[in-house]
């Protein structure tokens, strides 16, 4: 009976029911979007310096685990003294270079010959290697995106680069250019932002690092398991603010709408409180009635966000192919109880003031 | 009351005297009740002496403003009175708090308002059967059944208060208030808002409910026609009863 009551509550104000759902509906696309979108894209970056087939990765002291933002670069001649060391069998010499023009990009400057050795080589989808200094390879994903194909010029850094080669994706960066020619445009000459080291046997990792690290102790020296660990959003603390910041957002508009919405509606139906009281409902009958009404709201907007970051999902992915958006059944259980508590954190008040509303009164409300 | 409504019987709005064997289900004592509107104080009751027996029907009468209104608000357990005493089927309501007064009202007290009071969203149906979830009870089709049938509201039970006649609505209301057998039926000027021929199928329903199966009623009305259906006519003034 009660939830007869509810049910036609809801349907007896259309614009009120529409507006909630809409709220907690966003309020779960935002989490699920936020969160989909950083920790995709953590990820699938993460997933890309781990396809260059390293074991351990070299950067200078206080760099960066967001490559683009990694100054100060090493002399290249650190590669040949790393080579050295006993069980590496190979070691790759890259130069970051961030784009901002007509996009925001990481290059990577690459000396073909090694990072072949360390990366078993790029897998040329169209084209081939570098043939002049200003040609470029772009990843499938980049080209996808941006509609590229081999011959075509792409200006970049304040330059022209030919397109000479597509390659499989998963190979650090999307864009590759020859490592001189990247020393050049910084003016960075014999420097590199990381070396990308291979050991004979990843068994030999640890050791290797041991050696590198009296070598180079001031460096930064990695792992590829232990940066693979840091790339989550818990080791950013940046980035986690980040999120919980957005969370915090979308949970308190989905809770003001909650709260706005059954404040005016229990202002609107102070006399059928009345009602209800005349008839004997006590206080936790109505708050039961009143934060029924907002959990079933709050279900329906759920569902609803569900189905449009599912769809939300599929258009970004359709504008921008390089995306990476992660929905996790864990993170749509969080963005769903997030949603409902909230609801029901906004809809408390209302149902208490509506619980204490005087009878009489109530049943004199015009 | 009997468990069952039957069909009414020949003249209802003739009752049985049977006043002096039986109990009695109000009784107040200087009841008094002083309402609050900004620093003044407008007392609406002032030393109301007043029972009322099991099975009686009684009219409580009087010009608008008299208190009459505050009286019924007062022996529903609505409100709580300011001093005195107050016994609803031996309960004093002025040692009972908010929620203890909301269940006894749940359980022992039905009412009927001038303004009908339906729940707007809900079929006649519905607004029946949910006095019967808020008292607890499982829904009980055969009472039901007889309560529609005997307030001739049977083919009206699937439409929304908005679809029915204003003494459709009355008769639903009746048929609320009633449905889980009150000791006590409250009605505020029942006719108040009804045309006279709807205002006397109300009266004499609720004639019938307090002649065949001796509902006690408490009608407010300042209607003469109205009062004269009831066993009793109290007549109020001033917060005070006048004459009984």
């Amino acid at each position: 009976m009660v939830y007869r009551m509810i049910f036609e509550n809801i349907l007896h104000r259309p614009i009120r029911t529409l507006v909630s759902v809409l709220a907690v509906a966003i309020e779960v696309g935002m989490v699920m979007l936020v969160v989909g979108m950083t920790h995709g894209m953590l990820h699938e970056n993460a997933q890309r310096v781990q396809g260059v087939g390293a074991d351990i990765m070299v950067q200078p002291p206080g760099a960066s685990l967001f490559f683009a933002l990694t100054q100060a670069p090493m002399p290249i001649k650190i590669g040949d003294r790393l080579a050295e060391i006993p069980h590496v069998l190979a070691v790759a010499p890259v130069l970051f270079l961030f784009n901002a023009h007509g996009g925001i990009n990481l290059i990577y400057g690459v000396d073909l010959p090694s990072f072949k050795r360390v990366s078993g080589g790029f897998a040329y989808l169209q084209g081939g290697p570098f043939a002049h200094p200003y040609d470029i390879l772009v990843d499938d994903w980049y080209a996808r995106a941006n509609d590229i194909k081999v011959g075509q010029t792409l200006n970049l850094l304040n330059h022209e680069f030919r397109v000479s080669g597509i390659v499989e994706h998963g190979k650090g960066a999307r864009l590759f250019i020859p490592l001189s020619t990247a020393q050049d445009l910084s003016g960075a000459h014999d420097k590199a932002s990381i070396f990308f080291v291979k050991c004979t046997d990843p068994g030999y990792t640890h050791d290797a690092m041991n050696s590198i690290r009296q070598l180079l102790p001031k460096d930064e020296i990695l792992s590829i398991k232990e940066y693979m660990s840091l790339m989550t959003s818990n080791d950013l603390p940046a980035l986690n603010a980040f999120i919980t910041a957005m969370i915090g957002v979308a949970v308190g508009i989905g809770f003001l709408v909650i709260f706005l919405s059954m404040y005016t509606t229990i202002t609107e139906r102070t006399r059928e409180i009345g009602i209800l009281k005349s008839l004997g409902a006590g206080k936790r009958y109505i708050i039961g009635v009143i934060l029924r009404e907002a959990s079933l709201l709050s279900i329906i907007g759920v569902l609803a966000g569900y189905g449009g970051t599912w769809l939300t999902r599929r258009a970004l992915l359709a504008a921008f192919p390089t995306l990476t958006v992660e929905l996790t059944i864990h993170w749509a259980l969080w963005a769903g109880l997030l949603a409902i508590g909230g609801s029901l954190l906004g809809a408390f008040y209302p149902a208490v003031r509506a619980a204490r509303l005087d009878p009489v009164d109530s049943l004199a409300y015009e | 009351m009997g468990p069952i409504f039957l069909e009414a019987t020949e003249d209802a709005t003739k009752g049985p005297d049977r006043i002096g064997c039986m109990e009695s289900i109000i009784a107040t004592e200087n009841l008094s009740k002083v309402y609050r509107v900004g620093k003044v104080e407008v007392p609406a009751l002032r030393g109301v002496n007043f029972i009322v027996q099991e099975g009686e029907f009684v009219a409580v009468v009087g010009p608008s403003g008299c208190g009459k209104s505050t009286l019924l608000h007062v022996l529903g357990g609505l409100t709580r009175p300011s001093g005195g005493l107050v016994l609803v089927d031996g309960n004093d309501f002025t040692r009972m708090n908010d929620a203890e007064r909301t269940k006894f009202r749940r359980h022992k007290i039905g009412f009927v308002f001038q303004r009908y009071n339906l729940l707007p969203t809900l079929t006649a149906r519905h607004n029946i059967a949910i006095a019967q979830h808020i008292q607890g009870d499982e829904f009980n089709p055969h009472r039901f059944d007889s309560v529609a049938g005997m307030l001739g509201i049977k083919d009206q039970l699937d439409r929304k208060p908005y679809a029915l006649s204003g003494g459709e609505q009355q008769r639903v209301a009746i048929a609320r208030a009633v449905l889980c057998e009150p000791k006590l039926l409250l009605a505020d000027e029942p006719t108040g808002n009804l045309d006279s021929e709807n205002s006397q199928i109300v009266l004499n329903m609720m004639r019938i409910l307090n002649r065949d199966f001796r509902q006690t009623i408490v009608m407010i009305t300042h209607n003469p026609e109205a009062a004269s259906v009831a066993d009793r006519i109290v007549r109020m003034r001033d917060g005070r009863i006048v004459s009984d």
